[in-house]
C-alpha cells in the first residue's frame, strides 16, 4: 500500500468512527435520559420503558457499528491496498 | 405613651387562637386511634407492578434472543445449500456474535438506573472482534460474518412489527 493510500484510510477511518458516532451518540443520550426519568415517574411501567428502549438502542447503535466497520475494514482489510 | 394592658388585650386572641385542623389523614388516624389497635394500611401497590413490569423486559429479552436465533439458523441453512460450509460457517459465526451483542445490550439496558446512569459500551466490542478476527483468521470471511452479525436486526423489526 503506498503512503498516501494508507494516509487516507487512515483519516477516512478516523472521520467514519468519529462522525458516525455523534448522531446515534446524542439520540442514545437523549433516549436513556428519557427512560429512566419515565421509570422514575412511573416505576410500574418499568419493563415496557427497558423494552422500548432497548429495541430503539438496538436500532440507534447498529449506525455506529457501521461506522466502526467501515473504520476497520479501512484499517485491516483494505481493499484499496492493491 | 403605649398603654400595656390594651397592647396585651390586643394579642390576647392571637395567643388563644386554636392550632389549624390537620388535613393528613394518616395523622388524624393515629390521633383518632389512640387506645385502640392500630389502623391496618394497604400494602403499597408499585413494587409488585414494577415486578411484574421487569417480568416482561425479561420476556421480551427471551424473545429477541429467540427470534435471532431462529432467523439466524433459517439464514445459515440457506447459505449452506446455497454457497458452501465456509462462507455458512463465517456467517454462524457472526451470527453467535450478534446475539452476544443482544445479550449485552440487553444487560447494559436492565443495568440502567439500578446502578449504572449511563448504558454500556462494552457490547461495541464483539463488531470490533469479529472484523479483526475476520482481517486475521482465513477461515472466516468478512462480508458473511458480518451479515450474520446484522441478523439480529430482521428479528428486531419482526418483535416490533408483532407488538404493534
Amino acid at each position: 500500500m503506498d503512503s498516501i493510500t494508507s494516509a487516507a484510510s487512515v483519516i477516512a477511518a478516523g472521520l467514519a468512527v468519529g462522525l458516525g458516532a455523534i448522531g446515534p451518540g446524542i439520540g442514545q443520550g437523549t433516549a436513556a435520559g428519557s427512560a429512566v426519568e419515565g421509570i422514575a415517574r412511573q416505576p410500574e411501567a418499568d419493563g415496557k420503558i427497558r423494552g422500548t428502549l432497548l429495541l430503539s438502542l438496538a436500532f440507534m447503535e447498529a449506525l455506529t457499528i457501521y461506522g466502526l466497520v467501515v473504520a476497520l475494514v479501512l484499517l485491516f482489510a483494505n481493499p484499496f491496498a492493491g | 405613651m403605649i398603654d400595656s394592658a390594651r397592647l396585651f388585650r390586643a394579642q390576647e386572641p392571637l395567643l388563644a387562637t386554636p392550632p389549624l385542623p390537620h388535613n393528613d389523614s394518616a395523622s388524624s388516624e393515629v390521633l383518632q386511634g389512640e387506645g385502640e389497635d392500630l389502623p391496618v394500611v394497604a400494602a403499597d401497590p408499585v413494587p409488585e407492578a414494577a415486578a411484574v413490569s421487569s417480568d416482561d423486559y425479561l420476556r421480551l429479552q427471551r424473545r429477541l434472543l429467540l427470534a435471532t436465533l431462529i432467523v439466524s439458523a433459517i439464514a445459515v441453512l440457506i447459505t449452506a445449500l446455497a454457497f458452501n460450509l465456509h462462507i455458512a460457517g463465517s456467517l454462524l459465526v457472526g451470527a453467535l456474535g450478534g446475539l452476544l451483542y443482544l445479550r449485552l445490550l440487553a444487560r447494559s439496558v436492565g443495568k440502567l438506573g439500578n446502578g449504572a446512569k449511563k448504558v454500556g459500551k462494552t457490547q461495541l466490542l464483539v463488531p470490533v472482534v469479529l472484523v479483526l478476527a475476520s482481517a486475521r483468521l482465513p477461515q472466516l470471511e468478512l462480508l458473511p460474518a458480518l451479515l450474520g452479525f446484522l441478523l439480529y436486526k430482521p428479528a428486531l423489526i419482526l418483535q416490533v412489527l408483532l407488538d404493534s
